[in-house]
């Protein structure tokens, strides 16, 4: 069946076709859609699942947490402060090492107020043990919230898997998706099976004190998770191509880059919006291409090293930045090619809080880093390209003047 | 592909209107996009909206700053709506009181008008004092922009309008339709030659 629809829809049809058994969420724009139409599911009766309405995002993930203990298949979605909100429990779940799904709709921090895209609220949420995956399109919200739940609840991996997709670029856009069938979703799924869960009849307690002697090893067994997890998330793309149709890379999606010279790097919208800009500047004459890190957390450090290894150019495009030092995705790459030789590398930070982020302007951008006319460190490209940004400064200029401030 | 760009007052019904023009152009097997730019949410406010169509997947996912076709629901907003971005040969779909249509005439552009405000009062489409032009426009663009057949636009109204409203809609989008008129001819190389259509 193929719907045109929302990404925000996408993303309940993902929910709806996992057979998830509790979601607890709490309404934030622009995530609202999502939990909307889930809610519109259960009561039209074509989802069985327990609803759990909650007070604020802290109480959404709790509940998730307390579904999820019980052995039973989970999913919520939020957005930006909500994310923020339960930071602690985002912690809490992954560290008590509990599967569930949940989808952020990436959206940027206030103040000031700004409901639209950016990815500071997830990179913000980067240490906290959850697997992270972008899409850039809505085939692939729905494809992914599924294998979503065949990562999480794979007993080499069990971490909680937070599904990544642009405020309003994907959230409100209508595009085309293809819905699988049920039957084929369940081969490829199968019913959740908890490796322990809370029981009355055997009461324990879980995630309570622990001493220095074993919380370090509680640690690495989470690094050993997510390190298991770039096994299990590849496969799991290659075998839902396989059983169910659709697949759209795996740690990496990676474009035009088998003879490739230069290459540009991003997550999310911008990425996909660089395969266009990959392509005209192809036909000026620059062998560019595109990897587009799909799994951020886990991060894809062996596929980066070898697709990077023969370039002369690359540059890394944030829709984020760590203050005081760059954008958090361009500070990983060249970790992770460290001691490999390979391009220079250099960074951009866009898009911040809905900035348009066009096709050109990539261009532009990616042809002054191919002639080493970029300088080192982090570049922002577009700020103050307004006509209004030139003249508050230049009446701030005449005021300062004015006041001898200056 | 073909990209579109909207210029319409919250309340008008633009949304609603994108997203059924990306169901029309998946019925007629286009690669379709449809987004809105939100702002704030508000009766009376302007607001953009995009759709692009193509054969080939859709990976742009930035505004639409050169369109190919520009329409604007309102008269009020024809100015802003030029200054937001125009390329050559762009065509121009604008709602307009047959009055306006003189002052049009050496608009750099070809340029179509209909008068969908008097068409939807007429069928009593509205709400809260508002003209609802969403179906009057789809079929008006259904004629400018030669992609989506009349009786496809029909069929997304069927899919999409509870049966009580069906006649109308149907009959709104008929009208605007048979009611656009060319009231300037440049930007395009060529003329077409149309009959309002059957």
């Amino acid at each position: 069946m193929r719907l045109v629809e929302t990404g925000n829809h996408v993303a309940a049809w993902g929910a709806r076709l996992s057979r998830v058994e509790v979601v607890s969420a709490y309404p934030i724009t622009p995530q609202t859609q999502v939990i909307e139409e889930i809610s519109r599911f259960i009561d039209e009766g074509e989802m069985e699942c327990e609803y759990i309405p909650v007070e604020s995002e802290h109480s959404a993930m709790a509940a998730m947490i307390g579904a999820a203990a019980m052995g039973v298949r989970a999913f919520s979605a939020t957005s930006a402060h909500g994310l923020a909100y339960m930071h602690e429990l985002l912690h809490w779940a992954a560290a008590v090492r509990l599967p569930m799904v949940m989808v952020n709709v990436n959206r940027a921090l206030g103040p000031g107020w700004n409901i639209w895209c950016d990815h500071q609220d997830t990179m913000a949420a980067r240490d906290t043990g959850w697997i992270q995956l972008y899409c850039a399109d809505h085939q692939e919200i729905l494809d992914t919230v599924i294998q979503a739940y065949r990562i999480s609840e794979d007993p080499r991996v069990i971490l909680p898997v937070m599904v990544c997709y642009d405020a309003f670029v994907m959230s409100h856009t209508y595009m085309q998706v293809d819905i699988p069938e049920q039957e084929a979703v369940d081969r490829f799924l199968p019913p959740f099976r908890s490796l322990w869960k809370l029981d009355l009849e055997y009461p324990f307690t879980h995630g309570s004190v622990i001493y220095p002697d074993d919380y370090e090893e509680v640690r690495f067994s989470m690094q050993q998770a997510m390190d298991n997890a770039r096994r299990v998330i590849a496969e799991a793309a290659r075998e839902y191509r396989d059983v169910v149709g659709g697949y759209h890379g795996e740690l990496v999606d990676a474009y035009r880059m088998e003879d490739a010279e230069y290459a540009l790097l991003a997550m999310g919208t911008v990425a996909s919006e660089c395969r266009v800009a990959v392509d005209e500047l192809r036909e000026s004459g620059y062998p560019c291409g595109l990897v587009r890190i799909r799994s951020y957390r886990p991060f894809p450090v062996a596929e980066l090293r070898e697709l990077l290894a023969p370039l002369r150019v690359a540059l890394v495009i944030d829709r984020a930045v760590s203050f005081g030092l760059e954008g958090p995705l361009f500070s990983e790459v060249k970790a992770a090619v460290y001691g490999n030789g390979g391009p220079s590398i250099h960074g951009m930070v866009t898009g911040l809080g809905g900035r348009d982020v066009p096709y050109d302007l990539i261009v532009d951008n990616a042809v002054a880093a191919f002639k080493g006319k970029l300088l080192p460190g982090s570049h922002w490209p577009a700020v103050r390209l307004n006509d209004h940004h030139r003249l508050v400064k230049r009446s701030l200029e005449e005021y300062w003047k004015k006041e001898g401030v200056r | 592909m073909v990209e579109i760009r909207f210029h319409s007052l919250g309340g008008q019904g633009a949304v609603t209107l994108i997203n059924l023009l990306a169901q029309a152009g998946d019925l007629v097997g286009k690669h379709v996009q449809a987004f809105p730019f939100f702002g704030a949410e508000r009766r009376g406010a302007p607001v953009k909206s995009y759709v692009r169509m193509d054969d080939r997947p859709i990976h742009l996912r930035s505004q639409i700053y050169r369109p190919d076709f520009l329409v604007v629901m309102s008269p009020t907003l024809l100015e802003a709506a030029v200054r937001e971005g125009t390329k050559d040969g762009m065509v121009v779909l604008v709602n307009q009181g047959k009055e306006e249509d003189a002052a049009l005439k050496g608009f750099p552009f070809r340029t179509y008008a209909l008068d969908a405000t008097s068409i939807a009062l007429e069928l009593g489409m509205v709400v809260e004092g508002m003209p609802v032009l969403n179906q009057v426009f789809l079929g008006a663009v259904s004629y400018v922009t030669e992609i989506i057949p009349l009786e496809v636009v029909n069929e997304v109204i069927r899919r999409n309008i509870p049966p009580a409203r069906l006649e109308a809609s149907m009959e709104a989008a008929r009208r605007g339709f048979t009611s656009v008129r060319e009231v300037a001819v440049a930007g395009r190389k060529e003329g077409r030659e149309r009959t309002a259509a059957s």
